[in-house]
């Protein structure tokens, strides 16, 4: 564990070097994400003006859950980017290879490698939005309110980098799944609004099948309308602990199936 | 004239070629953007629920659903990878290769992006119009399809095309000038979307934003075939969009001609 | 110390129809071929040596190589190295052993070369004196210094080639394999690299087992070669045999003053030479005659053709692989 940490402070550093040469980069990156999702906050304040509520949610109850779900979806994004490269290219032009002729995990060994700094704009508009929520709310948490918060964002983080690494496994059998991972990844907008306004087919999918519903309304109905914190938030531990295996599996199997690439 | 039609032919055809090629990805792409139309037709669904009556901002439950598929159909449509593919070629320095053959740089990327066009509009176009009509159709309970309509957003939507992808031809030109485009790209994305009406229709916003954005080039790509196609407009108007639409386009054609003629002796004057 | 045994991998092809017509036609119907890359393949190495692999693009060289560093599986067959499996347990197998494919690099593209080596010191829990002794050597055998500091995306391909073997022995593998090592060098940087590998070799009695296309590779560094072609073992055995076994042929480059001299060539009437035994390849500058020089020695082929014809240009070489593979499968 110990050498896992020293080997991602390594890389941690050279990204952050990198990061101080081409700020330019890093600024309209992590820029792009944060005006991106100032856009949508236009869309739903332009809703507001004209209805006093969506579905029993006041406009800074919708903005907390929107928050929120921006936070698990950056951190996964800051730290396992790379998944997207196995699932575009790394798989595909067969330089996996080297991976797989290291003693640790070929796994670890792709995330650790890149740190998507871009995604500080994602994480940072999730703070904003819930802080300000909270503050126009008057929330008070608690300190064990805190504590399960952040175990959600961990866990909520967690259920994305499972669905990723699942996708990005596919490319082992059909060489290229980027776009595969596109669509999951795409589920997730119906995570960033409760899950009340869709029908009963579409939230059972995001609750059960592609449990997005876990990242973020969830939990902030543990905190906006008194939810039961074991369905809450441990829904969101057991989703993340299941998805996780699973992916696991797929991925283990997806090695001994890889086939390179020819010469 | 003719050989001039086959040159640009053969680009045509490798662009079709290279749509086949790339299906999965384009299924795939295109399930994502039907995930994201359901997702804002259950969010107005609630809004009108939310409303009491049946009318927002002038429009009702069947235009806003109309809206919704129309205009992620026309931008999936006029969405165009002039950006990157110009960006990458300029990178990799491959453009040199272009520039050898005595073709129009700009034309033969048209012709090779209309090829790879022609999947996407059997396969998407069809389905989602005979869709939409459908739904009218039980909606209303009367058949709402209306031929001139019908006829005069195709022209608006071929308009549209051609201004995003000079538009965004433009944008590919940046690689001469700056380092990595990409994040350059997402942010231009987002900002398309949110200006040319993909995301809420400009006629939502309070009327002095609503004024400007309407004169902006990106009301053209996404926001006005929408409202053609959805008898919107009247017929002066429709004129005025149409108008507006012509004198885009060529805004845009003459800026990129200049850039490119920039590019070109920037690219001689440092030797490749 | 490395044990192959009926080895064989599969692998499943998709048939593409070419044109408009075909990829249409694949939207709706895709065909598989089994393509046989590696076929029942079987040999051992002993401790030490220096195994060549050789065959001509294609043949199934690097698939045997990636099946031997655990990358791929086989579909039928057993390996077995330093007492284990490649590709059942991988995480500890690879830890002895160091893989260098020429083509690609294992280096991180944007760290400079000593973080690299840093970041490989913790993957291998190479510990920091071994460390010292290890960089100590390369520098002295593969001279790092120079560019040690620089990106690895900077490095000239020798540079590379040279980091790319250091880094794969910093952890004193057991076991070392080279995918064409010297692809891509300029001579000097080949005898350089071959150099450091025979080091390698001396130092820590490092099995070695490479593959190339440079019949100058094999001869240096090999004393014992294997043959693959279209992934079937067609020789096993030592270089020197195989040059007997297989008849010594020569190559002699020439241009002609006039060209039409090509026809006063006739080594089958004025050499007793049998049609196996020579081969007479021309194009316009160039033409290419290749012998047998069991059967009628360098000097005497030189002197029949100097005798014949008005020479502008003449070279004597050694027949490439290549040429030899494909006498060899004849």
């Amino acid at each position: 564990m110990i050498r896992i940490l020293k080997l991602y402070k390594i890389f941690i550093v050279q990204h952050l070097k990198k990061l101080m040469e081409y700020r330019v980069d890093f600024l309209t990156g992590a820029g792009s994400f944060f005006i991106t999702q100032i856009t949508n906050i236009v869309f739903i304040s332009i809703i507001f003006n004209q209805i006093p509520s969506l579905n029993g949610y006041l406009y800074n109850e919708i903005i907390f859950i929107y928050g929120f779900s921006l936070l698990p979806k950056g951190f996964d994004h800051l730290f396992t980017d790379n998944l997207w490269i196995v699932g575009w290219y790394v798989v595909r032009k067969g330089d996996f290879d080297r991976y797989l002729t290291r003693p640790i995990s070929p796994l670890f060994h792709t995330i650790v490698e890149t740190i998507q700094f871009d995604a500080l704009g994602e994480i940072a508009m999730g703070l904003i939005l819930v802080i300000y929520s909270s503050i126009k709310l008057a929330l008070h948490f608690t300190f064990i309110n805190i504590v399960l918060l952040i175990i959600a964002i961990i866990f909520g983080a967690l259920i994305f980098t499972a669905i990723k690494i699942a996708c990005a496994a596919l490319a082992f059998w059909i060489k290229q799944s980027g776009s595969i991972l596109q669509i999951f990844y795409c589920t997730s907008d119906f995570a960033r609004y409760p899950i009340t306004i869709y029908n009963k087919v579409i939230r059972g999918i995001i609750t059960y099948i592609i449990p997005f519903a876990f990242t973020a309304y969830y939990p902030a109905n543990y905190i906006l309308r008194n939810g039961k914190p074991l369905y809450c938030i441990g829904g969101v531990v057991l989703m993340s602990i299941i998805l996780l295996s699973l992916s696991l599996i797929i991925w283990h199997k997806g090695i001994n199936a890889y086939e390179s690439a020819g010469s | 004239m003719r050989r001039l039609c086959n040159t640009y032919k053969s680009f045509l055809k490798a662009g079709i070629q290279s749509g086949m090629a790339y299906r999965v990805n384009f299924i795939c792409f295109f399930i994502g953007e039907s995930l994201y139309c359901i997702v804002m037709y259950f969010i107005w669904k609630a809004v009108f629920m939310s409303s009491g009556n049946g009318n927002f901002m002038g429009f009702n439950m069947v235009d806003i659903t109309l809206y919704v598929f129309l205009s992620n159909l026309v931008g999936f449509l006029t969405s165009t990878d002039s950006t990157s593919s110009l960006a990458l070629e300029i990178k990799d320095g491959s453009i040199i290769m272009r520039m050898i053959k005595p073709v129009n740089l700009n034309l033969s990327l048209l012709a090779f992006e209309l090829g790879d066009k022609v999947m996407v509009i059997t396969c998407t176009f069809i389905p989602v119009m005979i869709g939409v009509e459908i739904y009218r159709y039980i909606t209303l309970g009367y058949i709402a399809f209306n031929i001139i309509n019908f006829l005069l957003f195709i022209i608006s939507v071929i308009f549209s095309y051609l201004i995003a992808f000079y538009l965004n031809l433009l944008f590919g030109y940046l690689a001469f000038f700056l380092m990595n485009i990409w994040g350059f790209n997402m942010l231009k994305g987002s900002l398309i979307k949110f200006f040319s009406g993909a995301i809420i229709p400009i006629a939502f916003f309070p009327e002095k934003i609503r004024v400007v954005f309407e004169q902006l080039p990106f009301a053209s790509l996404v926001y006005t075939p929408t409202m053609v196609y959805m008898g919107k407009y009247s017929n002066n108007e429709l004129l005025f969009v149409f108008a507006k639409q012509i004198v885009w386009l060529i805004v845009f054609i003459l800026i990129c001609r200049m850039v490119w003629y920039l590019a070109q002796k920037r690219l001689s004057s440092q030797g490749g | 110390m490395i044990k192959v045994q009926n080895v064989s991998k599969e692998f499943k092809k998709v048939v593409k129809e070419s044109g408009l017509k075909g990829s249409v036609k694949s939207l709706f119907s895709r065909k598989y071929d089994i393509v046989k890359a590696v076929n029942d393949i079987s040999f051992t190495v002993a401790k030490g040596e220096i195994l060549g692999f050789i065959g001509a693009n294609g043949a199934g060289k690097s698939t045997t190589i990636k099946m031997l560093t655990g990358i791929l599986t086989p579909t039928k067959g057993e390996i077995e190295i330093n007492g284990q499996i490649p590709y059942k347990n991988r995480k500890k197998y690879v830890r002895e052993i160091g893989v260098v494919f020429g083509q690609r690099t294992q280096l991180w593209w944007d760290l400079p070369l000593t973080e690299t080596f840093t970041v490989l010191k913790e993957i291998y829990q190479v510990d920091d004196a071994r460390f010292k002794k290890q960089m100590d050597f390369f520098n002295e055998v593969l001279e790092l210094k120079d560019f040690v500091k620089s990106p690895v995306r900077t490095l000239s391909l020798g540079q590379r080639m040279r980091a790319d073997l250091a880094a794969s022995m910093l952890h004193s593998p057991k076991v070392l394999f080279l995918d064409e090592p010297t692809i891509g060098l300029d001579v000097v940087v080949k005898s350089n690299i071959r150099e450091a590998i025979t080091k390698i070799n001396q130092e820590e009695q490092t099995t070695i087992i490479l593959t190339t296309h440079d019949l100058k590779d094999i001869e240096t560094l090999c004393k014992r070669i294997i043959m693959i072609d279209k992934g079937t073992l067609i020789y096993d055995g030592s270089l020197l045999d195989m040059k007997n076994k297989f008849g010594k042929f020569r190559e002699i480059n020439l241009s002609l003053q006039n060209n039409s001299d090509i026809n006063m060539l006739r080594f089958k009437e004025d050499l007793n030479l049998n049609s196996d035994d020579f081969q007479i390849k021309s194009n316009k500058e160039k033409i290419t005659v290749i012998f047998n020089s069991q059967k009628i020695g360098v000097s005497d082929m030189l002197s029949y053709i100097l005798t014949h014809t008005n020479i502008a240009d003449i070279s004597v070489n050694d027949v490439n692989i290549e040429e030899i593979v494909r006498r060899m499968y004849k």
